[in-house]
């Protein structure tokens, strides 16, 4: 199909859209927001009036491969070129099933490891990774991704700190632990149930509450819904779904403020695609969805826990394999519909993403785009400049009320972890990725140098990031190392506790950071886990 | 259409979890009239074992990234069955999969269209 016989001008999330917008297209529910400045609510326009003048987005790239030592390395060079985030990746065949190396399931794949992410198996592996690195000034992500590892995750970078004599109340960071990835996007062979999950992320979120005020607890992820094919307005009302699981659930324990746990939750992650106005809408339609869940359903007053701060990632999806240089373009296009919907923090996936994961000069393009972004297109100087525009303002109001619309789909379905799994919000996702791959197919769907342009003169091949070969030999010498020389007697009693923990209902860190400093491993950890919480039985996508 | 009596085993070689190439190439295979297995997320030696369990002309693998469990996989499954063929799809970098087609596997990166891969597998069980 050629742009001149193109019928269907819908948005990607398929919202008709017309040829021009004019101020009587904005709806009559929105038109008193559009003229209130950012800062002020409900905080479509931003969460600051100064918005990046203030403070610019973070950048934050995503990287991960070789032994703790890389990881060591990689972070140095980070902060000697004026980063400071720290970002702990781990290797995903031990970490996201807390496997040890000598799993079976791990050994037949011994190659895998080491590929994607360090293998941090106790608490000297993030030492290691941690060596010389001055944690009590730096913001860290350290891993835990996926819900049932992020205590184990967290608990490791807080141990080093104390060993290292830094009170917790002073680390900065945050969690991630993720519905989204865990049990939509990357659903992997053994998992504890949804319940339990939820029940990790909350004792995360009360001890972070009481213990680390300067920590973000968890981080609602729904790039992994988007990625796996949920589509604007879903996402949006997924999220909200997910939040209100927690929400919920903290609200029921009593434990802590409402408006506290709204803090803890109003640090989110989204997908940015392709679609810059859709895109760029859809982070203002999620600072206005925020504000009025808090208020609406949980009576919250305090406008200082309603402002929502955005991380995003710019879709790995929509990098192809073919003409790779091409996603250079796609990065920046992305990218700039971050800028304009005035997020956070911002990644910018790599030009080989498609290939591998992201080499040097992959990583340091991202860098570019973002750094150009920012230093010479002048983008940062005003805040929300899309604020105004008649399409944009529809386009907003248009997807809060289709975001909603989801959202109410799912608490018809029995909410968030209801539909995970039943595998309800799966088929969702399963049908707009049939739709999007048909109509690559039919024609319908253009993607340059995919199904057209397809001519690559390019003089050269990219190739990609080539990992290290000796990681699962590091890996399995150092497992050996830590049974030998550990107290096993100091390990046995930290993981007895550990169970006890998991079985009663009491906060489970404080015996997790104890298991830690008493090195116990991860593999022994994910036993008691599958010994208490049992598996969760994934769901049957319908194909 | 095609001979719905043809089985192809597809199975994802790692243990990280994405299922969006596997469920799509399988749900275009069935729509041809193909029986398609999904194993899921398998060992090599489960994956041998099930091709020939199974009974199946056609093997699909789930790849991301790297290959070496996928060599072994290759291996594996020739030493028990010489006449299968094999097409893999996923993340996987030229010299990556220039390296499985040099050994009669037939790579299928990202942005492959669905009519190819169907068109591959009826060629690749001897329907065309």
């Amino acid at each position: 199909m050629t742009h001149d016989n193109r019928q269907n001008w819908v948005s990607a999330s398929g919202i008709p859209l017309k040829p021009y917008y004019t101020s009587a297209d904005v709806p009559a529910t929105h038109r008193d927001n559009v003229d209130v400045p950012p800062g002020a609510a409900p905080y479509h326009r931003g969460v600051h009036p100064a918005g990046y003048r203030s403070k610019p987005w973070r950048i934050l790239q995503l990287s991960g491969f070789g032994n703790p030592e890389d990881i060591n390395k990689r972070i140095k060079f980070l902060i000697a070129n004026g980063d400071a985030a720290i970002r702990m990746k781990h290797d995903r065949n031990t970490a996201d099933h807390l496997y040890n190396v000598d799993h079976p399931e791990v050994l037949a794949r011994r190659e895998d490891v080491g590929q994607t992410g360090a293998v941090m198996q106790s608490i000297r592996d993030t030492e290691l990774c941690l060596d010389g690195i001055p944690i009590e000034s730096s913001y860290a992500h350290p891993g835990g991704g996926v819900v049932q590892h992020a205590p184990y995750a967290l608990a490791a970078y807080w141990t080093v700190a104390r060993r290292r004599g830094i009170e917790l109340s002073r680390l900065a960071g945050t969690g991630q632990s993720d519905f989204f990835v865990t049990y939509l996007g990357c659903v992997t062979k053994q998992q504890i149930p949804t319940a339990p999950g939820l029940r990790l992320n909350a004792d995360i979120m009360e001890f972070c509450d009481k213990h680390l005020p300067k920590w973000v607890p968890i981080s609602i992820a729904a790039y992994n819904g988007a990625d796996s094919g949920l589509n604007a307005y879903q996402e949006l009302g997924a999220l909200f779904a997910n939040a209100v699981e927690y929400l919920d659930e903290i609200k029921r324990r009593g434990s802590m403020p409402i408006e506290h746990a709204a803090k803890a939750c109003g640090g989110v992650s989204f997908r940015l695609g392709m679609d810059l106005f859709e895109e760029a809408s859809k982070m203002r339609a999620a600072r206005m969805m925020w504000r009025d869940l808090l208020q609406r359903r949980y009576g919250i007053t305090d406008e200082k826990v309603m402002s929502m701060r955005i991380h995003c990632v710019t879709a790995g999806s929509a990098m192809t394999y073919q003409q790779p240089l091409n996603n250079i373009v796609r990065g920046t296009m992305m990218g700039l519909a971050g800028v304009l919907g005035g997020i956070q923090s911002l990644g910018v996936s790599g030009y080989d993403e498609a290939l591998s994961v992201p080499s040097e000069h992959a990583h340091q393009i991202s860098l570019r785009i973002q750094q150009i972004l920012l230093h010479e297109t002048n983008t940062a100087a005003v805040t929300d400049p899309l604020g105004g525009s008649y399409y944009v303002e529809a386009l907003t109001a248009a997807l809060v009320e289709k975001g909603w619309e989801f959202f109410e789909q799912i608490q018809n379905e029995g909410g968030f972890l209801a539909t995970l799994d039943s595998g309800w919000l799966h088929q969702r996702a399963h049908e707009n990725q049939q739709t999007d791959i048909l109509g690559q197919s039919s024609g319908e769907r253009v993607i340059v140098g995919v199904t057209d342009f397809r001519n690559d003169i390019s003089p050269f091949e990219v190739d990609g990031f080539r990992g290290v070969p000796d990681a699962y030999d590091v890996a399995a010498a150092r497992l050996e190392e830590v049974r030998r020389s550990r107290s096993s007697a100091a390990a046995s009693r930290a993981l007895r506790e550990l169970e006890t923990a998991c079985r009663g209902s009491q906060n489970i860190m404080p015996a997790m950071l104890d298991a830690l400093d008493s090195e116990v491993t991860l593999g022994e950890i994910g036993d008691v886990y599958r010994n208490v919480f049992g598996d969760w039985t994934a769901p049957r996508i319908t194909v | 259409m095609a001979d719905t009596n043809t089985r192809i085993l597809i199975a994802k070689t790692g243990l990280d979890g994405h299922w969006r190439g596997a469920s799509l190439v399988s749900k275009a295979l069935r729509d041809a009239g193909f029986e398609v297995i999904l194993l899921g997320m398998a060992k090599p030696d489960e994956i041998a074992q099930a091709v020939v369990d199974e009974d199946v002309e056609l093997l699909g693998l789930s790849i991301g990234g790297h290959i070496d469990v996928v060599e072994r996989i290759v291996e594996s499954v020739r030493q028990r069955r010489p006449d299968i063929s094999i097409f893999v799809g996923g993340v996987v970098p030229p010299w990556a999969a220039r390296k499985l087609e040099a050994k009669g596997v037939e790579v299928y990166p990202p942005g492959s269209q669905l009519p190819d891969i169907v068109a591959a597998a009826r060629r690749l069980t001897g329907l065309v």
